[in-house]
């Protein structure tokens, strides 16, 4: 008897001890549940800070894709309309959100970082056609509102640095310095 | 045969093979960038560093010293030696997997690289780059250099309308330079300044103005060269590379056509020894927007009430057959006439003088129109074509080519460059024409005639045979009497054609004794075998009479206007012959008299109002096209053809090579294949046809045109692999070597069919005699008519990047001529033709050593001058 006894007793005390602990279950969606730092939801297209997209349309991420989710059309940024860095842009950037699998490849493909899978797991749509989400949706907004593209170039004549120079922290040599240094 | 040992690996190749090319047997491949298999090597770029060894000899007996093993010493060289000019020696030893030459590569590439910009993901050239590739196997792996130490450059350079010149990714191999100069002949590309300052510049005006600039395009080891047409168009590994056919020249390039998102994104070339080895021309390679532009017929068209209103093809079809039905209750098909244009297919061809001949039971068919007009010498094709197995670019020293009144530069312009490349070789190449034009700078002998006088040119050349004891009478009936009435004597032919009684015997005599003979004609002298009949017997009778006909590098090629007009023959497409050039019991409406006398006409593919102003609808026109044109806005019926792209079929080239072309893109909206209309025509009209498929057609093709036999689409598909020279120890090497780079195209394919001198060896050839027109004596100058690449026609204009290529017209007069008439280079000058009425052209002036005295020559296919009569006579006046 006692036994059954403590055994009850240990049961209402887990009971006790849940009913007074906070609730693990959210009141989704008025209350979101924060994703950890690396989660990958939908994409972004990310912009320089001066505004620039930083998607060149090079179609690596589409290269990259193992199902085969994502259209890139490319073309030429002229000195009127300026969209990126250097001679090349997205002029259509499309993503089919049933066929990807958030992967992540593409963000890993992407020389300029432009394509980053963000936080937004709210991916349920009406139709398979808006399922398909195009540039417009992608870019983030510029963070200036004057910093939009397309805009005229500040350096006219200017095509270099497509590619930011520095990508994960390769930091520049001095070989004079270390033939000096041996 | 030397034996190199490579790697440790024996292999025989022929003397003078490059140590590049030894190695690929193997399977080695040493990686280069200056070096191309089609351009002489100049060790530039230093890529290819090999360890190349020879065997030490004894002083005394010059015998290899072998070592305890047996094996041969080796005196290895003290530094590396560059692969692409090492040419190999008996007993030679080459080390191509030595970490020295690893190191060596490494350095090589890391050099190149400090001045390379690595924007990769943007470069056009980037998954088809060698730099990418051999960086990626044999590079450094990472940087020593921080990105923006790098040396920069100019980026964006507009070498010409075409191409696009990045300086910063050039690697100055100079490969685009050397094929101007080495290949195209055109050498308008070259370098300037040194050291890091060197830089391409195109020394022409306007610049890179050469018709096979796009191939410098594909042979730029980098992204420095890239085509403005494709430019951020697509990514290349992103493309579907579909082999396909050339349909700007007769030449019947290969090509493949990179298509994405259903539209043709690039035109790159096929590999095709035989054809177009690894080139196409400008033309070729940028005027292919016409089969995807907008303005293009989408949907059937039929006349309501003055306007031409969209209906399905059900409504056009029963529409054709209710209006053509009674006229054929009336007239039998006398009434009943088709003209089809010679670019579509052999399959649509086929159906088309099958429906009118079985189905309408007309014989009023042609494929005449236009340029086409002039196609003559189809005899000649027909019994001396040249033999199986003829490739241009491959003839040597023991074969004459006799190049008579063709341009090929303008008119089969990569025939021109395997014209040259033979010339190169050491074949002799004889150029005779009214007018100097490009080639005749290749031809070991070249001659200017006059106009008109060709007869007479001819008949001097077979008279000089004949004096020269040099002519041939196996398999010739006739030759005895020919020689008795053939009393004109070389110097009399001389003198009528303008040239020298020592050069037409000359040329007797050495297209006689030489060993194998060719003979190309062109367009001009096809009109002069219009003009005149004596013409074509005495091209005939110089064939024979010299033996050159009937096998391989022997016979003729007749150098005609469209990529199918040799197909159109062969299909019958003519009033007075049938499928495999047979002549008809009747003889029905050529397309000069199908306006007159016809009531109901089908054209396909051609557009007869553009040419004749007089064209009217004669009653009942159905036009089957790409676009609305002229001819079409006059039709009752105007039914939407697919483009070449858009299904599959043949095309049969100029040198007789039936090639198959495969369906890259889906066929606009409602357009169907030529061959689908025409089937659904006849079915309509009550015909029993079963054809669900070009090869379907094909397979009937090849029962029913016996040179076509044997050419079922499926064996037209299978591309044989060329056997190189480089053959490996102990026979063949299992798998054969192409010569070429990490850039290989495809393959050989296309199948020639026998002249029927080959295919019956026995059958005896007659010549005659035909006496050579008088000539009327004129006071005005002869105009002659020529031909430019880029033109005016009506599929360039969609093609919006080579519209500044179309060069200007202008008439090119002779600087004595010139200097009489008191006329200066760009002056303006009016003539007036001699045609009735009268035609009056306003050109400014070219002077120039390109035509001789007493003779004009003008584009007809320029802005302001279409249609110009050949051979009209042309009052010159000098416009103030």
């Amino acid at each position: 008897m006692f036994q059954g006894l403590s055994a009850l007793i240990k049961g209402m005390l887990t009971t006790g001890r849940e009913m007074l602990s906070p609730p693990v279950t959210y009141q989704y969606p008025e209350i979101k549940k924060p994703v950890p730092p690396r989660f990958r939801g939908r994409h972004e297209l990310k912009r320089h800070p001066d505004g620039l997209e930083k998607c060149i349309g090079c179609s690596l991420c589409a290269a990259a894709c193992p199902a085969d989710a994502i259209y890139v059309k490319p073309a030429a940024n002229t000195d009127a309309e300026r969209y990126s860095p250097g001679e090349r842009y997205a002029a259509s950037y499309e993503i089919n959100l049933l066929r990807c699998i958030f992967c992540g490849f593409c963000e890993e493909a992407c020389p300029t970082g432009a394509i980053v899978l963000e936080h937004d797991y709210e991916l349920a749509y009406y139709d398979r056609r808006s399922a398909i989400i195009t540039k417009e949706q992608l870019l983030v907004a510029p963070p200036e509102s004057d910093m939009s593209t397309p805009r005229a170039a500040a350096d006219p004549g200017n095509l270099y640095a497509a590619i930011p120079p520095v990508k994960g922290g390769i930091e520049p040599v001095n070989i004079v310095e270390m033939a000096k240094s041996k | 045969m030397p034996q190199v040992t490579i790697d440790g690996q024996t292999i025989n190749v022929p003397a003078g093979t490059l140590v590049v090319e030894a190695t690929k047997p193997l399977g080695t491949h040493i990686p280069v960038f200056c070096y191309h298999p089609k351009l002489q090597p100049v060790g530039m770029c230093r890529m290819c560093l090999v360890e190349v060894g020879t065997p030490k000899l004894d002083p005394a007996t010059r015998q290899p010293v072998l070592d305890e093993q047996g094996n041969a010493v080796i005196n290895w060289m003290p530094k590396m030696q560059t692969g692409c000019t090492t040419v190999v020696s008996e007993g030679m030893a080459v080390r191509t997997k030595t970490p020295a030459v690893a190191e060596a590569r490494r350095s090589i590439l890391e050099f190149l690289l400090t001045s390379h910009p690595l924007d990769c993901p943007i470069c056009d050239k980037g998954g088809e780059c060698p730099l990418q590739d051999h960086t990626l196997n044999y590079g450094p792996g990472n940087s020593r250099f921080y990105v923006q130490s790098k040396f920069h450059n100019e980026k964006v350079v507009p070498l010409s309308p075409l191409i696009m010149l990045d300086r910063e990714r050039c690697i100055q191999c100079a490969r685009c330079i050397r094929f101007q100069s080495e290949i195209a002949g055109e050498p308008v590309l070259g370098f300037a300044d040194r050291g890091r300052g060197l830089e391409i510049v195109t020394l022409d005006e306007p610049p890179f103005n050469s018709n096979y600039s796009g191939n410098t395009i594909d042979i730029c080891p980098v992204g420095a060269l890239t085509s403005r047409d494709f430019r951020f168009t697509a990514r290349v590994f992103e493309l579907n590379d579909h082999p396909s056919v050339c349909q700007q020249c007769s030449g019947g390039c290969n090509i493949y056509i990179g298509a994405r998102d259903n539209d043709i994104k690039r035109i790159t070339p096929r590999q095709n020894e035989a054809v177009n080895e690894i080139w196409i021309s400008d033309k070729c390679r940028f005027v292919h927007h016409y089969a995807t532009a907008p303005e293009r017929l989408t949907t059937p068209l039929i006349r309501a009430e003055s306007d031409l209103k969209p209906v399905s093809w059900y409504e056009a079809l029963n529409f054709i057959a209710n209006r053509v039905r009674p006229v054929l209750g009336e007239g039998g098909g006398k009434t009943i006439a088709g003209l089809a244009g010679d670019r579509v297919s052999n399959e649509d061809l086929y159906l088309f003088q099958k429906l009118f001949r079985d189905v309408l039971g007309s014989d009023n068919l042609d494929h005449r129109v236009g340029w086409s007009l002039w196609n003559a010498g189809q005899e000649l094709v027909k019994h001396f074509g040249a033999g199986i197995g003829t490739n241009l670019g491959e003839l040597t020293k023991n074969t004459t080519i006799l190049v008579l009144g063709a341009d090929p530069q303008n008119e089969q312009p990569v025939m021109r460059l395997r014209l040259s490349k033979a010339a190169g070789q050491g074949a002799n190449l004889i150029v005779a024409n009214g007018r100097v034009t490009k080639l005749a700078a290749y031809a070991k002998q070249s001659l200017v005639y006059k106009y008109g006088a060709e007869a007479y040119f001819l008949w001097g050349i077979v008279r000089s045979v004949v004096d020269a004891d040099a002519a041939k009478t196996k398999r010739v009936r006739g030759a005895d009497d020919l020689v008795q009435n053939l009393t004109l004597s070389v110097a009399a032919c001389a003198e009528k054609a303008g040239v020298s009684a020592a050069t037409l015997q000359a040329v007797g005599k050495a297209f006689a004794a030489s060993e194998n003979g060719i003979v190309l004609f062109g367009r001009e002298l096809m009109f002069a075998m219009q003009d005149d009949p004596a013409v074509q017997a005495a091209l005939e009778a110089l064939v024979l009479l010299s033996g050159h006909f009937g096998k391989q590098d022997n016979g003729v090629i007749g150098l005609y206007p469209h990529n199918n007009s040799m197909g159109a023959v062969d299909m019958g497409v003519l009033p007075d012959s049938g499928p495999g050039r047979e002549p008809t019991r009747n003889v029905g409406l050529s397309a000069r008299d199908m306006g007159l006398k016809a009531k109901v006409l089908y054209v396909v593919a051609a557009d007869p109002a553009t040419q004749d102003p007089k064209f009217r609808n004669p009653g009942f026109l159905i036009v089957q096209d790409l676009f609305l044109t002229e001819t079409a806005q006059k039709a009752d019926v105007v039914l939407p053809a697919a483009s070449w792209a858009e299904r599959d079929g043949t095309f049969t080239n100029t040198e007789r090579r039936v090639q198959y072309f495969a369906r890259a893109l889906t066929p606009k909206q409602n357009a169907r294949a030529d061959w689908e209309i025409i089937r659904d025509i006849a079915l309509h009209l009550g015909a029993q046809w079963k054809y669900d498929s070009a090869s379907d057609v094909m397979n009937e093709i090849t029962k029913t045109v016996p040179q076509y036999a044997k050419m079922e689409h499926a064996r037209l598909r299978v591309t044989a692999r060329r056997r190189s020279s480089v053959q490996t120890v102990g026979g063949d090497s299992p798998e054969p070597v192409l010569i070429a780079l990490g850039e290989l195209y495809g393959e050989t394919s296309g199948v020639q069919w026998p002249s029927s001198s080959e295919t019956n060896e026995d059958a005896e050839f007659e010549v005659q005699f035909a006496a050579p027109k008088e000539d009327t004596p004129a006071a005005d100058p002869y105009l002659a008519v020529t031909r430019s690449l880029m033109d005016r026609g009506s599929l360039i204009q969609y093609s919006e990047i080579v519209q500044p290529r179309i060069p200007a017209a202008v008439v090119e007069i002779n600087s004595h001529d010139a200097e009489e008439w008191n006329i200066a280079d760009g002056d303006r000058v009016k003539l007036t033709l001699d045609t009735k009425p009268p035609r009056v052209l306003e050109l400014p002036a070219h002077v120039d050593g390109q035509v001789p005295q007493g003779v004009l020559a003008v584009a007809n296919n320029l802005d302001g001058t279409m249609n110009l009569p050949m051979g009209a006579r042309a009052k010159v006046e000098k416009v103030n």
